[in-house]
């Protein structure tokens, strides 16, 4: 039975732990409230200074993806937010969405109407919207209110002519005007990408985010995987749960998978899939974790597509992809299905393999390799060829493919005799 | 034909959605009692234990699914299910949220095709908006911006969550703890793999992945369904993966499980997959191309038997029997698996279209090859054989082979062929195989056409010079603007492909896309053409 369908009678203390587990990792204040980063203390006084002082000020937040920039961030924001009520307005800008000039000045436009209760129209122009930007920034310096400007992927607004940049910190020159733009990026040579007049406006502060090193991560599992005592969970199950989880944490096979894990990608964001994935595998009869749990963790998300795929190939697939490896051996410049299929017909010749297959057969099975990724068309182009002339390229290694047809359990002897030849 | 062909190959994806779409149809004719009940799949509530008996060989991922979309009003971080074709990735998880009684938005990305419809087909979802005559069919909000959407989305997403959050709440008071929906809203998105091949696809595919940290509301779930990898999404942005779900294609236990499902007489259908199964599963392991190609096979097996053998329980003595009357029709059967006269398996037979150009225009052109002579003039046959020859014979050859003097000396000289033509010969011939079909121009099209038309038309004194018959029908200026005419449609039927202009020459080029079997079997025998005189190779 699903666990959903298990929330009566007397394990709903489980559903709830599950929950509370679950809602943890999920959000992202969570994780990165108590960690031991000096990047929390200095962003939070480099912004507040600036707030307090009344200055300008810029700010870039580096790091690799899943490191937990934003969220140290929201987390500086929202004590800030409590700290100077009236004097702070953020505008939230991404560079997936508004890398374009035109959408960016719209949407900080619309924020600043929005904070400041005024009439957003959607036909202002973009000359309009950006008039108005310099407007409320020289009013909100007057009145001695701050503007933080938010820029996720900041790389992406580095793209083009950078006029939301220039403008931007080129109405921060100004005596008058009070505001901070912090941008986040997980390019670490993002200042490098500025042109040379928004650069000399740009104050060169630059926080890094590194990703946790395996005692930080540790830790932060422990932290995550703690259930509260006194909370409405029934304090003699918190206790015993704690403690079993303590005891996975201690177990070196756990100890070997964790480092292993975290070996292929240490950053933070990469931890939580792992323990989502544990956690949701949580036993709902005892209701406590195991180190199971983890261990099917680690096999579903460290996945090898590619061989994957080769255990779904029929065997008539792996005819045309060991034919394909033994073109590529010979290096043919051009391959196609026409001259895989006379590679075909003479591995046929010569071994008289019982696999012989007519040639609309063939042509099937080929598509169905394009259609599972292991080979592809090497050109986009030639949409006034028909498939069997289009040149196509292998997507998999040799190494892969032998692997493959040794694992592939029963694979005709031939193959493996034919790419085990060509090495 | 395109009209009928096309419902037909959507039914599949349609067929999915619809389940839902049908049900709030006759259950809401008026817009005023459109409620969030509208986001539930619909039908009859289903137990976890019926969906994994109906889903043979998938009951660890259906559990997989089921713990990690956990609990009611449990976050989840996105999943990412993936697997083969007909793998059962969207029916379970359509049946699934059935089960759970959970709201759920469906996208297609396949039905979906660009980044505004899917935006658009979203928005009216969340917004509990129906296109109908009253509103002109019209969306519920406008959004081509990446940017409008994730406004939008997040106005529509509150509203709805606030919603639902009333309505359990009201559930707690009311002391039920059954039968609620939960707050969280799960947004599907299937056939994800085809957002790659979009215009815009370098934005919109991180701006997807990143749809959960961009928004920033627990209650919302995501759910990306797709035909390929995570591996095959690569992306110079880059994002958080999410966590995979594989679907890996059936074994052939599972094949034969899931096709003995739905069979009237079980013991003999299995004596017959124990003989036709394997050789059959060597080629494919897809279940759907399977049972088709099995399915006449299995009337031939049952051919012996009285009243096509129902009700008859196989002996071994019996089994041995049918064995040897089957064991000559699979080889050859084998060879024609994908053959068989069903919209699914018409590709290959054809196999001309190139992979972008959809599925639906291949099996309409597998319609019209079987009922070719009823369906074109013969003077486009006698375009499509000409473009056939321009684009298979070298341009330097055409005087030789037909102008009637010089292609009885070519003859002559070819018998005698040295070995350096013979080697060149087999140059060529390869080029043939590697490069395809040529190109050529409109004006060469033309003149093959008016020489085989004038050689056709009088078949009996080929030895005339054909000179004067090309002078006749040039001076026809009527002729040339309906070979024109048929030229387009042709074009526009993709039997010729027209190509961009060349920048050297400036003149629009042509190529045949026929095969050759076609040209020589359907084409020419119908008009009993000589074709093969005409062929440089041979």
């Amino acid at each position: 039975m699903a666990p959903a369908t298990k929330t009566n009678g007397d394990n709903s203390h489980i559903v709830e732990a599950l929950n509370l587990l679950r809602s943890r990792i999920c959000d992202t204040g969570f994780i990165f409230k108590d960690s031991p980063d000096g990047n929390y203390s200095k962003l939070k006084f480099m912004i507040s200074s600036s707030v307090a002082e009344a200055c300008n000020n810029s700010i870039l937040l580096l790091g690799p993806r899943g490191s937990g920039k934003l969220a140290v961030l929201d987390l500086v924001l929202q004590d800030l937010l409590i700290q100077y009520p009236d004097s702070i307005s953020v505008v939230r800008l991404s560079g997936l969405l508004h890398c374009d000039d035109i959408s960016a000045f719209k949407e900080i436009a619309r924020q600043l109407c929005m904070e400041h209760q005024l009439l957003f129209s959607k036909a202002a122009s973009f000359d309009d919207n950006s008039q108005f930007m310099v407007a409320v920034l020289k009013e909100c310096g007057l009145a001695h209110k701050s503007v933080i400007f938010i820029l996720d992927e900041f790389d992406l607004f580095a793209q083009g002519k950078q006029r939301l940049l220039y403008s931007l910190l080129d109405a921060m020159q100004s005596v008058s005007s009070q505001a901070v733009v912090v941008g986040i990026s997980c390019r670490l040579d993002a200042d490098q990408l500025l042109e040379k007049r928004v650069r000399s406006r740009f104050s060169h502060r630059k926080l890094l985010f590194l990703p946790p090193s395996i005692e930080d991560s540790q830790r932060l599992l422990v932290h995550m995987l703690t259930l509260p005592i006194d909370s409405s969970l029934p304090s003699d199950y918190a206790v015993q749960f704690n403690k079993k989880v303590q005891n996975i944490i201690e177990d070196k096979k756990f100890k070997e998978i964790f480092t292993n894990y975290l070996n292929f990608d240490s950053s933070v964001k990469h931890l939580l899939r792992f323990l989502f994935y544990a956690v949701s595998h949580m036993d709902m009869q005892t209701g406590f974790l195991s180190r199971e749990n983890f261990e099917t963790a680690y096999s579903s998300i460290q996945r090898q597509p590619k061989l994957e795929c080769l255990r779904n190939c029929s065997i008539l697939e792996l005819y045309i992809l060991v034919c394909m490896k033994k073109l590529e051996v010979k290096e043919k410049s051009l391959c196609n299905f026409n001259a895989v299929m006379k590679e075909y017909k003479n591995i046929h010749d010569s071994f008289q393999t019982s696999d012989y297959y007519a040639r609309n057969v063939c042509l099937r099975a080929f598509e169905h390799l394009i259609h599972r990724e292991l080979i592809c068309f090497t050109d986009n182009r030639g949409h006034s060829l028909s498939v069997e002339f289009r040149p196509v390229k292998l997507l998999i290694s040799s190494a892969e493919l032998y692997q493959g047809l040794k694992a592939y359990h029963s694979c005709p002897a031939i193959l493996q005799k034919l790419i085990e030849r060509d090495g | 034909m395109d009209k009928e062909e096309a419902p037909r190959r959507m039914t599949r994806f349609s067929a999915s959605t619809s389940t839902s779409n049908i049900l709030h149809a006759t259950k809401g004719n008026n817009l005023e009692t459109l409620t969030t009940n509208e986001l539930l799949v619909g039908g009859d509530s289903i137990s976890l234990d019926d969906i994994i008996a109906n889903f043979p060989a998938r009951s660890s991922q259906i559990l997989e699914i089921a713990r990690l979309l956990g609990p009611l009003n449990s976050p989840l971080l996105p999943l990412f299910m993936y697997g083969g074709a007909s793998t059962g990735k969207t029916s379970i998880i359509l049946q699934l949220f059935r089960h759970l009684n959970r709201p759920i938005v469906y996208s297609s990305c396949r039905t979906c095709y660009n980044q505004r419809i899917l935006f658009e087909s979203v928005l009216n979802q969340l917004l509990l908006h129906r296109k109908n005559v009253a509103n002109c069919y019209t969306n519920a909000k406008r959004c081509e911006r990446p940017s409008d959407f994730v406004n939008f989305l997040r106005e529509a997403l509150t509203s709805v969550i606030n919603n639902l959050k009333e309505k359990s709440n009201k559930l707690v008071s009311g002391n039920k703890i059954h039968g609620g929906m939960g707050n969280i809203i799960y947004l599907v998105f299937d056939n994800f793999h085809l957002v790659r091949d979009w215009d815009k696809s370098s934005t919109i595919l991180p701006l997807l992945f990143n749809l959960y940290d961009m928004l920033k509301m627990p209650e919302v779930g995501l759910i990306f369904i797709s035909g390929t990898s995570p591996d095959t999404f690569y992306s110079n942005m880059g994002y958080v993966e999410p966590i995979p779900i594989y679907f890996p294609d059936y074994t052939e236990g599972d094949i034969r499980q899931i096709l003995l499902r739905n069979q009237a007489n079980q013991k003999l259908y299995s004596s017959f997959l124990d003989v036709a199964l394997r050789p059959f599963c060597r080629i494919t392991r897809q279940v759907g191309e399977l049972s088709n190609a099995l399915k006449p096979l299995f009337e031939k097996y049952c051919e012996p038997l009285s009243d096509k053998g129902k009700g008859v329980i196989p002996t071994e003595d019996m089994k041995r029997r049918l064995f040897n009357h089957i064991k000559p029709h699979i080889a050859s059967s084998l060879n024609d698996v994908f053959k068989v006269s069903s919209p699914a398996s018409s590709k290959v037979k054809v196999g001309k279209e190139t992979k972008h150009k959809g599925s639906p225009k291949r099996s309409e052109r597998f319609e019209e090859i079987g009922d070719l002579d009823f369906h074109m003039s013969t003077s486009a046959k006698y375009l499509l054989i000409s473009s056939f020859l321009a684009s298979r014979n070298p341009a330097t050859l055409d005087a030789s082979l037909f102008d009637s003097k010089g292609g009885s000396d070519n003859r002559k000289r070819k018998r005698k062929a040295s070995e350096k033509v013979l080697e060149k010969k087999e140059i060529l011939e390869e080029e043939l195989l590697m490069k395809g079909p040529g190109t050529f121009p409109l004006e060469r099209l033309i003149a093959i056409f008016q020489c085989i038309v004038s050689v056709a038309e009088e078949p009996y004194d080929e030895e005339e010079p054909n000179s004067n018959e090309l002078g006749a029908e040039c001076s026809n200026g009527s002729l040339i603007s309906d070979v024109l005419l048929q030229l387009s449609t042709l074009c526009n039927a993709n039997f010729i492909f027209k190509g961009k202009s060349c920048p050297i020459e400036g003149s629009t080029r042509y190529r045949s896309t026929i095969s050759e079997n076609l040209a020589l079997k359907q084409v020419a025998r119908s008009l009993k053409f000589p074709l093969s005189k005409y062929l440089y190779r041979n």
